[in-house]
């Protein structure tokens, strides 16, 4: 006897990940997902916005790491809502994990919720978590070839951020091979250069993202 | 291995929702070329999992179908095995691609 079930593998996340985007939406929050290898600066990527971002938006952040509490703590230090979430050995999160974490943020008093992703430019191409937005980081020390060897997760974002541009005297990394690939990839997708180190483009990133929230919010 | 995990349990709730008493013999999966989702994984993560499930002992069949790219720029209709950033005749980046990115369940055959 045969069962004909046609159905998507990961349909129970897309499921949840819908019912995260419409509870975020819900309550008035624009959820981001931040991907990027590990190293490539989202966490520091994050303090540079947030900087910023105050006092005009809350944000509020769950940290996905395979084990240790570093980033939760250095958003504690900053004194940000946060939640760390350990995969003890999951390359990636997904909707269920979200679902559960987000219980530990007051979403009626944050108008932004980040996930930073566990660093992985694989697995989380794959996987959405309910968010309105995604955005990969790539920094200048990776190389500019990375959207040829990856190209699905910089395909399923919404924006590229580009960071550790203060680096670029010292490394071979082609900012305009990297935006044309993007384009390519992503057409509809916004590209940043940033350095979290000196500030440099941080300002333009902010900008985007508040106009983003206030887009949700309508 | 979180993807067999899923599908694991797809299997058991839609052997669950059928009520039928059989062992599940097959599993019919259909993984498209541009899914990024690598077949021996799949089957090494199903070896190593599926003995304690509902699907122990199953043969699992994998149909791996090509994505079609077609081009707005020379009008070229093309299959494709793998994520194209251009035309893969003229270079265009004016294409559009349908199919190859599946992850699906088709069917699961149990003992009669």
């Amino acid at each position: 006897m045969k069962i004909v079930a046609a159905k998507k593998i990961l349909k129970a996340n897309d499921q949840l990940a819908s019912e995260n985007r419409a509870e975020f939406a819900r309550e008035g929050v624009l959820c981001v997902n931040l991907v990027g290898s590990p190293g490539c600066g989202k966490t520091t990527l994050l303090e540079a916005v947030f900087a910023q971002l105050a006092p005009t938006l809350s944000p509020s952040v769950i940290e996905g790491d395979i084990a240790g509490q570093v980033d939760a703590e250095r958003m504690e230090r900053i004194g940000i809502p946060v939640v760390q979430i350990n995969t003890d050995g999951m390359c990636h999160l997904e909707a269920s994990m979200i679902a559960a974490a987000a219980q530990g943020i007051d979403l009626k008093n944050v108008d932004m919720l980040w996930i930073e992703n566990v660093g992985n430019l694989v697995c989380t191409a794959g996987y959405d978590l309910g968010e309105h937005l995604r955005i990969v980081v790539l920094s200048t020390a990776e190389g500019d070839d990375k959207l040829i060897k990856y190209p699905a997760i910089f395909q399923r974002s919404d924006a590229l951020v580009i960071t550790k541009t203060d680096l670029l005297p010292y490394l071979n990394f082609d900012v305009a091979q990297a935006r044309a690939g993007m384009q390519r990839l992503a057409p509809e997708a916004r590209v940043f250069e940033v350095s979290a180190t000196t500030g440099h483009g941080v300002a333009e990133l902010v900008q985007w993202l508040v106009e983003k929230q206030a887009a949700a919010r309508d | 291995m979180s993807i067999v995990q899923a599908l694991l349990e797809q299997v058991q709730s839609e052997v669950e929702r059928a009520g039928h008493p059989g062992r599940v013999v097959a599993l019919h999966l259909v993984i498209g070329r541009l899914s990024g989702v690598h077949v021996d994984a799949i089957r090494f993560g199903f070896d190593v999992l599926s003995s304690d499930s509902i699907a122990a002992g199953a043969a699992l069949y994998i149909e791996c179908p090509k994505a079609r790219c077609h081009c707005a720029a020379c009008g070229g209709e093309r299959e494709i095995d793998e994520i194209v950033i251009g035309c893969p005749d003229c270079g265009s980046a004016a294409i559009t691609i349908r199919g190859g990115q599946e992850l699906l369940l088709q069917s699961i055959e149990l003992e009669e």
